[in-house]
């Protein structure tokens, strides 16, 4: 298992495979992950990423309004996602992700969590392409 | 206890030997298709195992992987990094340092060969007496390569997925590709290349549902050798190709510009 997982880097490292479309290190930090839960407030079913935009509120009661990006359609299709069924606004989830490196309220979002517990993914592991 | 040991391993042994029998009739034991011509079919729609990681978890990938490596099959760089003269690998090393931004994949731009093969998206072969067909989900992209004893073209402009054309060498299809421009990368970030590469690509059905594939890089331009590297393609039986269209919705895009106009880390290239 060590052995599949030191390839998969290596393969990562050596073709960049998992990155769809760009290096995932251009726009964003595998170094800052992130786990949030708040409201869906709208979703961008398109290509080559899907966005979606939460509102999560802080302890202190401040609403900070996060927009998260992640697999083109084809994908999240292959991970069981639905369009306007799956992710809807109101919705309460849980995003795993990482930060920006230079937005501080963008993510790019791997795991959404739903609130009966059903987690899919939503996007690509870190580091993919030019770390 | 002694006893239960025993018996353990022997409940152990008699399943072993109903289970292998069982394990040897999945789909990697069917033979592989052959066309008319006798030539090993590799029609069907075919996925990088890297990209197994993304389609099916971790578990799977690493299943994939482990087969992998009881066939024999390589997989990764032969020679990493790519075997770069010093001022390549200095440009190299540039691009990496501002951790690809400056990918031309982030711009929509068609990819080139080798690394369209190696995308996380699926890819249809499709052979036929003359030609192979390779249509790519990723952009929606085609290759036509003849197989049929023609030359290279003589009028081929450069271009991002070069020129192919094909022979059979035994039951492998070893793909001969030039003609291309210098505006993609070969493998992973900044595997820059000019106009000068030859790229030898072998696709080798080696079970029902693998294909052994190996590309050969040459541009003596920038490699001090041939840079070579493999991977196994896996046969995706329920799968088909959709769509996929790049510049819809590029939020990227924007932010990615104003990294390569400056406004990012370190100097452009």
């Amino acid at each position: 298992m060590r052995r599949a997982i030191v390839a998969f880097l290596m393969s990562l490292s050596a073709s960049g495979i998992a990155a769809a479309h760009h290096s995932f290190a251009a726009v964003f930090d595998g170094e800052k992950p992130v786990q949030l839960t708040g409201e869906i407030v709208s979703i961008d079913w398109l290509n080559p990423h899907f966005h979606f935009t939460i509102d999560v509120k802080g302890a202190d009661g401040a609403v900070t309004r996060w927009r998260f990006e992640g697999y083109p359609p084809n994908m999240l299709v292959r991970q069981g996602w639905q369009r306007d069924v799956t992710l809807t606004p109101g919705k309460v989830v849980t995003v795993d992700g990482w930060v920006a490196r230079d937005e501080p309220s963008l993510g790019a979002a791997r795991w959404v969590t739903f609130d009966d517990g059903r987690k899919l993914a939503a996007g690509p592991p870190s580091g993919t392409g030019g770390r | 206890m002694r006893a239960a040991a025993n018996l353990l391993a022997a409940a152990a042994v008699v399943l072993s030997t109903i289970a292998a029998p069982l394990a040897a009739q999945t789909a990697g034991d069917r033979p592989v298709p052959r066309a008319a011509n006798g030539k090993p079919d590799l029609s069907g729609i075919w996925i990088a195992t890297g990209a197994i990681m993304l389609f099916e978890g971790e578990e799977a990938f690493a299943a994939a992987r482990a087969a992998d490596t009881a066939a024999g099959r390589p997989f990764g760089n032969a020679n990493s990094p790519p075997p770069y003269k010093p001022e390549a690998e200095a440009q190299r090393q540039r691009y990496l340092a501002r951790k690809g931004v400056d990918d031309p994949m982030a711009l929509c731009l068609l990819t080139g060969v080798p690394r369209i093969n190696f995308r996380p998206l699926p890819f249809e072969i499709v052979q036929l007496p003359d030609r192979v067909l390779m249509l790519y989900e990723i952009h929606h992209a085609f290759r036509i390569i003849p197989t049929d004893g023609r030359p290279h073209p003589e009028d081929a402009e450069p271009s991002y997925l070069g020129e192919s054309v094909g022979h059979w060498d035994g039951d492998t299809l070893v793909v001969e590709v030039e003609s291309f421009n210098d505006k993609t990368w070969l493998t992973g970030v900044g595997s820059i290349h000019t106009e000068d590469l030859r790229v030898t690509e072998r696709y080798t059905r080696d079970s029902f549902d693998t294909i052994r594939y190996e590309a050969t890089m040459e541009d003596p331009n920038v490699f001090t050798k041939p840079y070579v590297i493999n991977e196994t393609f896996r046969l995706r039986p329920n799968e088909r190709l959709r769509e996929y269209e790049c510049i819809e919705s590029n939020e990227d895009l924007q932010r990615i510009m104003q990294l390569i106009n400056g406004q990012g880390p370190g100097a452009a290239p």
